[in-house]
């Protein structure tokens, strides 16, 4: 790829248990393996005994020893409130420490010291494979596409956007996981077909419907559950052996120890994975209680476990799973056989039992031709290629994706009313007018909630928007057209008109889950800090880079006037190609972070700058009159 | 993209001159489209003629949002057009949201109908709606399951108006019936005609009661009694029967009837004071004058301004002393 005029483009999956980076190279997407090798990074940190902070794989080692100071699954935290369900199902099984934020409304996480906002957590991930990138590319990263699961409400997908934010990201757009498989998957091939994306991850079970066609990936309908995914089955699996255990050791409750819970949860996740190809599996767990002190003996763990018995205890799991994508085919008004493929996305989907239920239902063997854990952020990538270079051709493909819950308000009597309906193609928008109920009204309160209930407090609240400076007249007088909108990231925003003096209204927006803006600033600034800190510190090399950097942009700047020179002189017509050798050289030092090659090129490349500023100069038209 | 396209639309040279990354090609089609969103049906909007299939408005679809979804031109500065886009986008997903769906694009076809073209859609309709009666009718007497069906709905229909105008002999009759010919419902109409027969019952004996009350005051004590006591075998579980049938069975004589009549009166009714003074009465005429006291008291409790309450008392009283 003539690599010279872009800057590379990332798309992550930022999953539940691991998370993976893409590019696209020469219109190819392609998944960019970490600095240790790997192509999937744990979604995983930790605070290490010495202080360190952890990340990824090196975290994942050292989390059976430091249990209470390893975050895994904050995905299923991201954008939650405190005090909802899901958050207090949360507290009770994992190990680290869970405390309100200082408004008592979002979810921090305790590490060591300091309580951090789950943002936060998600961006030390995003920061290291941001690294990773910058590794492959040799050069810094700026732009992404990060993935959400379909069903994420608003606050989430905004706690995720924050959270890239803090990783020094721009966020060029939030996508749906499965829309994103559909796009990697569909990538290349003209197609003219119904597909449905059948995701389950580590930690949430998503479908989507698309049309395809013509370049256009539309999406139907959505459907899932945030709560049901990979590690569900791993519980399943500790649950009954610690269940089994208590039974022949006299009622010892494993559930009290925290490090020999970690070692169960291993366990069971390699014992699950085993079974997907093994009919049988053997869990060895020596010294897992007793011994020490006390002068009880040791006890160990050994068991068979059988495929048989691993579906037996998950069955009701995988029963939900169809349940789900049976109602999503009757949103999106599409029979079974209609569908002309089905695409199986997330490591969970390669349990055969699973495969078996999909081919159950549809009638058709699913499809082969992605890698379930990879495909998800190959399709970011393409989308981030799409949106940076749209020009470039290569990857003109449109998604267009849907809301996936009803967007309403809170009406008298505690009733829900739905203003964007799910399902609703975005970027969409609405209007509703309201009037003042009482004389001289300044302010009106609407409570804004995503969900499918009746009664208004059962959905999820995403803020109450005070409409405020309303003029002082009778009551019924005054009218509100307030308009809803939802962009295509599936963030919801609100806008207020007064109809008869068609003035705009302030909007105060109270996030009940995630960060204030200030906050959000406060640790961006921070981060940046960080960042100039370790500049004071930097190697030779890196301030090597940066001076190349810049000195190839100025080169590749000057290149259409130089081309210009050229064509009218008889002479020096390679030494474009030249320059182009040299960059080539530069990006391979870079790459490979040898400072010998770059101090060798930098002289190189510092001669091709100044030919180049000559040559340009020189390239004004001789008849220009002077 | 013709010349043609455009002639008689003025596009403003301060929309134009506006910089924004877009060709100038799409800017006009921007400033086009969205200045004649209103006036432009679905099907022109999407430039496909009228009552075009559905596949064809789906790929006219497709082709028309690569050029009005701002995500074609990236993260390009759109500017003002950026509105503009996202209202031609946001119509145009309307347009084909409306002509995909079955039922919505029928009314949409039939309202945007060229003329001629409407009135034969209009015939059509009444013709396809003639012709689906025809074939109901006909499978119905062919097929006797069918047959079977149809009948038990007309004959529900009827029951149930029959129930909404208290003609509940005719609403029993009728749920009986459909209880016989809609065996999956069998359940529902027996529920139902049970409920009819109820209230068939209470409104004769209401008839019968009536009856008694006159014969009663006419001083034909059997007659009364009589037509009391059908009264209360249609309506066993009203109290004012009860009291009425214990009064006429005394006037007749008959104190054991009377007395069980009454103990059934003061069961069935027991704040009412008839209840209580019929009870008394006939335990001061079996001579059970310490009991009788009882009741009468009972019955001035309830209502101490009642006046064959007060007079049973009085007369007690005189007896005891």
């Amino acid at each position: 790829m003539a690599d010279l005029d872009q800057e590379p483009v990332i798309g992550i999956d930022l999953g539940t248990t691991n998370s993976v980076v893409a590019t696209v190279i020469d219109g190819v997407p392609r998944v960019i393996q970490g600095r240790a090798g790997q192509l999937l990074t744990p979604s995983i940190v930790a605070l290490a005994k010495n202080g360190k902070r952890l990340v990824g794989s090196i975290a994942k080692r050292q989390a059976i020893t430091n249990a209470e100071n390893t975050v895994y699954a904050a995905k299923r935290l991201i954008g939650r409130r405190w005090g909802s369900k899901e958050v207090e199902d949360a507290r009770r099984i994992l190990p680290y420490q869970l405390v309100p934020g200082p408004e008592g409304h979002d979810v921090r996480i305790r590490l060591g010291e300091r309580a951090f906002a789950v943002p936060e957590v998600s961006a030390m991930v995003l920061a290291e494979l941001k690294a990773d990138a910058e590794g492959f590319f040799g050069r810094r990263v700026h732009k992404a596409v990060v993935t959400v699961p379909a069903y994420f409400n608003d606050g989430q997908r905004q706690a995720t956007k924050d959270a890239g934010r803090i990783a020094g990201l721009e966020v060029l757009r939030i996508i749906n996981e499965p829309t994103s498989a559909a796009l990697a998957y569909g990538f290349g091939k003209q197609m003219e077909k119904k597909v449905v994306v059948f995701d389950l991850g580590g930690g949430t079970f998503d479908v989507s419907i698309l049309d395809i066609g013509r370049s256009v990936y539309d999406v139907v309908a959505v459907g899932g559950d945030t709560y049901l995914g990979g590690e569900d089955f791993d519980r399943r699996v500790m649950d009954s052996l610690t269940f089994a255990f208590a039974r022949e050791n006299g009622g010892i409750d494993l559930r009290a120890d925290k490090m020999a819970l970690q070692r169960l949860k291993d366990a069971a996740e390699k014992a699950k994975i085993e079974l997907s190809s093994a009919p049988s599996a053997s869990i060895s767990l020596p010294f897992l209680a007793g011994g020490g002190e006390g002068g009880r003996p040791a006890l160990h763990l050994e068991k068979q476990l059988t495929r048989e018995q691993l579906e037996e205890l998950t069955a009701d799991l995988v029963d939900r799973c169809i349940q789900v994508v049976e109602k999503t085919l009757r949103d999106a008004g599409v029979r079974p056989k209609e569908v002309g493929d089905v695409i199986l996305v997330g490591g969970q989907t390669r349990m055969p039992r699973v495969q078996r239920a999909v081919r159950d239902f549809f009638g058709r063997e699913p499809s082969r031709g992605v890698h379930p854990e990879e495909v998800v952020a190959l399709g970011a990538a393409i989308q981030a290629q799409t949106l940076a270079y749209p020009e470039k051709g290569q990857t003109e493909v449109l998604l267009l994706d849907v809301t996936p819950q009803n967007l309403g308000i809170m009406v008298v009597g505690g009733y829900f009313e739905t203003v964007i309906p799910r399902n609703t193609t975005v970027p969409t928008s609405s209007s509703r007018i309201f009037t003042t109920v009482q004389d001289n009204q300044t302010a009106v309160r609407i409570a804004v909630l995503q969900g499918e209930k009746e009664k208004a407090i059962e959905n999820e609240l995403l803020g109450e928007f005070v409409l405020d400076g309303l003029r002082a007249a009778p009551r019924g007088e005054v009218e509100v057209d307030v308009t809803f909108d939802i962009s295509a990231d599936g963030i919801v925003g609100v806008s207020a008109r007064d109809l008869q003096t068609g003035l705009r209204q302030s909007i105060t927006v109270t996030a009940t889950s995630g960060l204030t803006e200030e906050e959000l600033k406060r640790i961006v600034e921070e981060n940046m800090d960080d960042a100039l800190e370790k500049k004071q510190g930097v190697s030779d090399f890196d301030r090597r880079r940066d001076k190349v950097e810049a000195m190839m942009k100025d080169i590749e700047a000057l290149v259409p006037s130089v081309s210009e020179a050229l064509a009218r002189s008889r002479f020096g017509k390679d030494a474009v190609h030249k320059a182009v050798a040299v960059i080539q050289r530069v990006r391979a030092a870079l790459a490979s972070r040898d400072l010998a090659a770059l101090s060798a090129s930098e002289e190189q490349l510092d001669r091709t700058l100044q030919l180049f500023r000559s040559l340009a100069t020189g390239a004004r038209p001789p008849e220009e009159p002077r | 993209m013709s010349g043609d396209r455009y002639r008689g639309f003025t596009f403003l040279p301060v929309d134009l001159a506006e910089e924004v990354e877009l060709p100038l090609e799409v800017k006009k089609e921007v400033l086009f489209t969205h200045a004649r969103l209103a006036e432009l049906t679905h099907w022109k909007l999407l430039d496909v003629p009228w009552n075009a299939p559905v596949e064809q408005v789906q790929n006219a679809y497709r082709e028309k949002v690569k050029v009005f979804h701002t995500d074609r031109w990236g993260t390009r500065g759109l500017g003002s057009f950026k509105a503009r886009m996202e209202a031609v986008f946001r119509r145009l997903t309307e347009a084909r949201d409306v002509l995909v769906d079955p039922v919505r694009r029928e009314g949409y076809v039939l309202e945007t109908a060229p003329p001629q073209e409407r009135a034969r859609l209009q015939l059509h309709k009444l013709d396809d709606e003639r012709r689906a009666a025809e074939r109901r009718a006909r499978v119905a007497r062919q097929n006797p399951m069918v047959k079977r069906v149809a009948q038990g709905q007309e004959v529900v229909a009827r029951a149930k108006l029959a129930m909404s105008e208290g003609r509940w002999k005719q609403a029993m009759n009728d749920f009986e019936t459909a209880a016989g010919v809609d065996p999956r419902n069998r359940d529902e109409w027996k529920r139902l005609a049970e409920e009819a027969r109820r209230k068939f019952a209470v409104s004769r004996a209401a008839e019968e009661y009536e009856r008694g009350l006159k014969a009663e005051l006419a001083g034909q004590p059997a007659t009364a009694l009589e037509l009391l006591r059908r009264a209360a075998d249609l309506d066993p579980q009203n109290g004012h029967i009860a009291a009425a049938t214990s009064r006429a069975a005394r006037a007749a004589g008959a104190l054991d009837a009377a007395r069980e009549s009454a103990e059934r009166a003061v069961h069935l009714a027991p704040r009412e004071a008839e209840s209580h003074l019929q009870l008394a009465e006939v335990l001061h005429a079996l001579g059970l004058g310490r009991e009788a006291k009882k009741a009468v008291e009972k019955a001035l409790e309830l209502d101490p301004a009642h006046a064959g309450a007060k007079d049973l008392a009085r007369k007690l009283r005189w007896t005891l002393f």
